[in-house]
């Protein structure tokens, strides 16, 4: 292309950075419109919330949008405005432009792992006392939940709105036909029960070793227990033999115990869920309650229940962590953006949802456990409570930015491993170097955290 | 991406198909009528009204310039999660990112399995594209049927191919099972060395339809005359089709090679998806390591260093290209005179 003036050019783009650049101010300044009693006036203005999309629900989620909305309207004559997003990828690309331009919405709902890269960015408000009373008290919610808000009690910033922790499930029929009474506490139980099971294509456990979640979820859990927290401080603690012993233990099922289908090596969570649903495998590692809707449609409805997840490492007799870490901690937390200028009208809605009725409201609806503490402990439902126990067990990853580096490193040590899993051994050595590997990737990480 | 990538193609197909078919227009008008075609040309020449091309231009400077800038600005700073909120005011830390993704970076691994899964994908799709559009060049009864079937693959976006083939390839899937049948066990699809074969084979049957269409342009500029000569100088079909109708395809066929390695050495979706994140190391390709390094591992300035190095590591061959086949020379559209 060939331009005649090159200083049109030039202004054309310097325009153009001035007005790319330009949207990148954004204050923080809060509406002083609460009065008197507590109650925030909104009159003509709109909330804007970014939910996930619950693609299970479609119709429900509208439903609820719509009610919640109604009812924020009349407790403070502002409307809401829902957007949503589909998968972490989307709500990543949001919350970017969100930081980076200053404005978006103004309440955000993101995964708890996710929390404290969210909080790396410092784009959140950070609660203060005064703030927590707005949403209700701190003591509203199930303390455990409050784990992956903020690095300490003091600098908080994810508000708990459900709990979705991970349990597994079994299959009555089968754990009664092996002769056991009940499911394993221990992971090495597991394995013995798992290989009392494993005969004519049926499978002790129905796990999903190509998974892009589960593994590190596994490898997590069983250090957690053995006493290994994988953060210490500034350390990165990938090559401790703790996690070395977990891989085993996880890999084992396959190239030692055989307790899984050799297939699983090509499966997500969600082929695991099928196969546990045809009533082909015993245990089903973890679940969450999202998958009641396919198991109460399943031939292997009314025959299965939920149940702790082993909370004693391999090659243990006790669990070496405080509190039973019998899941990650895991659901959504909310997060209110620093650049809101409306940030009382978010705090009120937000009392709104995380009050006991709306929780236990929206668990009726989508299942998610409520973090509402007296809202959980209202819940009768006996298929619920292993769940509710999983939730108040619940243990935090670690909170630093660079636990994304870190889950990416342990589940990477998984996907390098899979082709000597389906080979049917993974060498120690090899397992030993990716391990390594992993390992100076998320201390590199760590150390860049510490610093940033 | 991938969308956006076949849409260019397609405009790509399209021009380079009017081009063939004007220049044939051209060659066959010029001869009867020689006085008018200088008057044309002088016209052109003189008074184009180049100011038209501002909307255009203004575009390409918001869309494809000022972001170039900003992602060489921002590979000079240390960008991550904990600076993005004033990430004009993050660290400067100069070549920094540059020595990072050379040195201690999968980086040229990445670029070496890039352009060789392209190059490979590229020698295999283009006998197909061909011999598929000469097949296709003589009327036969279905043949609207069989050209249309021939387009699918090209239509389906990649998202669709990537996620069928996916399940496809599944251990205990439907190919293991169907090679199973005659006794062949290939072992692990998506998993492990194999996977860079598995991507070859997959690009392949999506990609070669492109081709195909951009044979077929070629193939519809070669003159009815041009036929009938050849026919009268009794060449029989080989020495027709080597000696007076490839060389017909030499353009169309470059700037298929051209846009269709570009697309194969960008192309995200097709390993995304059937791979996953993080995608095993034979198949860690440049979008899906700049991917990682961005939005999970939150390093924003040291991916737009590997952006910015693969971005020179293409456009040195592709200038040379450029250069030699003449592309970029509108005047000459590839047949060979």
């Amino acid at each position: 292309m060939r331009f005649r003036s090159s200083s049109g050019l030039a202004a054309i783009v310097t325009a153009a950075a001035l007005a790319l650049t330009g949207c990148g101010g954004g204050s923080g300044s809060t509406d002083s419109s609460t009065s008197a009693d507590g109650k925030v006036d909104g009159t003509g203005k709109t909330l804007n919330v970014l939910v996930n999309v619950l693609s299970q629900y479609p119709e429900q989620q509208k439903q609820w949008q719509a009610d919640i909305a109604a009812k924020f309207k009349a407790e403070t004559g502002a409307d809401v405005k829902f957007e949503t997003f589909a998968s972490a990828n989307d709500e990543l690309t949001r919350i970017q432009t969100s930081v980076v331009s200053g404005q978006g919405p103004d309440v955000y709902s993101l995964g708890t792992t996710f929390t404290p890269t969210a909080y790396a960015t410092k784009a959140f408000v950070t609660l203060s006392d005064d703030d927590w009373k707005k949403v209700g008290g701190k003591d509203r919610f199930n303390p455990a939940t409050l784990g992956i808000s903020g690095p300490d009690a003091d600098h908080q910033a994810g508000i708990p709105f459900v709990s979705r922790p991970f349990v597994m499930a079994y299959n009555k029929d089968l754990l009664a036909a092996a002769g056991i009474d009940k499911p394993a506490t221990s992971w090495d139980e597991l394995a013995e029960q798992a290989k009392k099971m494993t005969k004519d294509g049926t499978f002790g456990i129905a796990t999903g070793y190509k998974d892009n979640f589960d593994p590190w979820k596994f490898i997590w859990a069983m250090s957690v227990q053995a006493g290994n927290p994988l953060v210490d401080g500034n350390k990165f603690k990938l090559d401790d033999p703790t996690v070395k012993k977990a891989y085993q233990t996880y890999f084992g099922w396959l190239t030692e115990d055989k307790v899984v289908d050799p297939a699983s090596v090509g499966w997500s969570n969600s082929n695991a869920v099928a196969a546990f649903a045809s009533g082909k495998a015993g245990y089903l590692m973890m679940t969450t309650s999202s998958s009641i809707p396919t198991l109460d449609k399943s031939e292997i409805a009314g025959k299965y229940e939920y149940a702790l997840m082993p909370t004693i490492a391999p090659g243990e007799t006790k669990s070496k962590s405080d509190g039973d870490a019998a899941s990650i901690l895991s659901g959504d937390n909310i997060v209110v953006a620093d650049y809101s200028k409306q940030k009382d009208l978010a705090f009120a809605y937000i009392k709104l949802i995380t009050s006991k009725d709306e929780q236990l409201n929206y668990q009726k609806i989508f299942g998610d456990l409520p973090a509402n503490a007296e809202a959980l402990a209202s819940l009768t439902d006996p298929k619920l409570k292993p769940l509710a126990d999983a939730a108040a067990k619940s243990k935090a990853t670690p909170f630093t930015g660079a636990w994304g580096d870190m889950q990416l490193g342990l589940l990477n040590v998984t996907v390098q491993s899979v082709p000597d899993l389906a080979a049917g051994k993974v060498d120690e050595a090899a397992l030993e170097s990716r391990i390594k590997d992993s390992q100076s990737k998320g201390q590199a990480s760590l150390d860049r955290a510490s610093k940033g | 991406m991938s969308t956006d990538a076949s849409n260019e193609v397609r405009l790509a197909a399209e021009s380079a198909a009017s081009r063939a078919a004007h220049s044939a227009a051209d060659a066959s008008s010029q001869e009867p009528s020689g006085p008018s075609s200088p008057r044309r040309k002088g016209l052109s020449e003189r008074n184009r009204p180049l100011w038209m091309l501002i909307p255009g231009g203004v575009l390409m400077i918001i869309i494809i310039v000022v972001p170039l800038l900003l992602g060489i600005f921002m590979s000079t700073l240390n960008l991550d999660q904990y600076t993005l909120r004033k990430w004009v005011s993050a660290p400067f830390i100069g070549v920094e990112n540059f020595v990072e993704a050379m040195t201690s970076s999968p980086l040229l691994h990445s670029v070496w399995l890039s352009v060789s899964y392209s190059l490979l994908a590229m020698v295999v799709t283009l006998p197909l594209g061909i011999a598929a559009a000469v097949a296709t060049q003589n009327a036969f009864k279905g043949r609207a049927v069989i050209r249309s079937i021939f387009l699918i693959p090209y239509v389906l976006p990649s998202f669709v191919v990537a996620t069928v083939w996916r399940t496809m390839l599944q251990p205990d899937g439907i190919v293991d099972k169907a090679l199973g049948t005659v006794g062949i066990d290939v072992g692990l699809w998506l998993n492990g060395p194999q996977t860079f074969w598995t991507l070859v084979l997959v690009q392949i049957w999506a990609s070669w339809p492109f081709i195909y269409l951009l044979a077929l342009s070629g193939l519809q500029a070669v003159d009815h005359e041009v036929h009938e000569a050849s026919a009268l100088d009794g060449a029989l079909w080989w020495n027709k089709l080597r000696y007076v109708v490839f060389p017909y395809l030499k353009g169309p066929l470059s700037l298929a090679f051209l846009i269709g390695m570009l697309h194969h050495i960008n192309n995200f979706t097709l390993p995304f998806v059937l791979f996953g994140v993080p995608a095993p190391a034979d198949v860690e390709v440049l979008p899906i390591l700049t991917y990682v390094t961005s939005f999970q591992s939150f390093r924003f300035g040291l991916s737009a260093a590997m952006a910015f190095i693969s971005l020179v590591l293409i456009a040195i061959p592709l200038f040379v290209y450029l250069r030699a086949v003449k592309l970029d020379d509108a005047e000459s559209p590839g047949a060979k005179k």
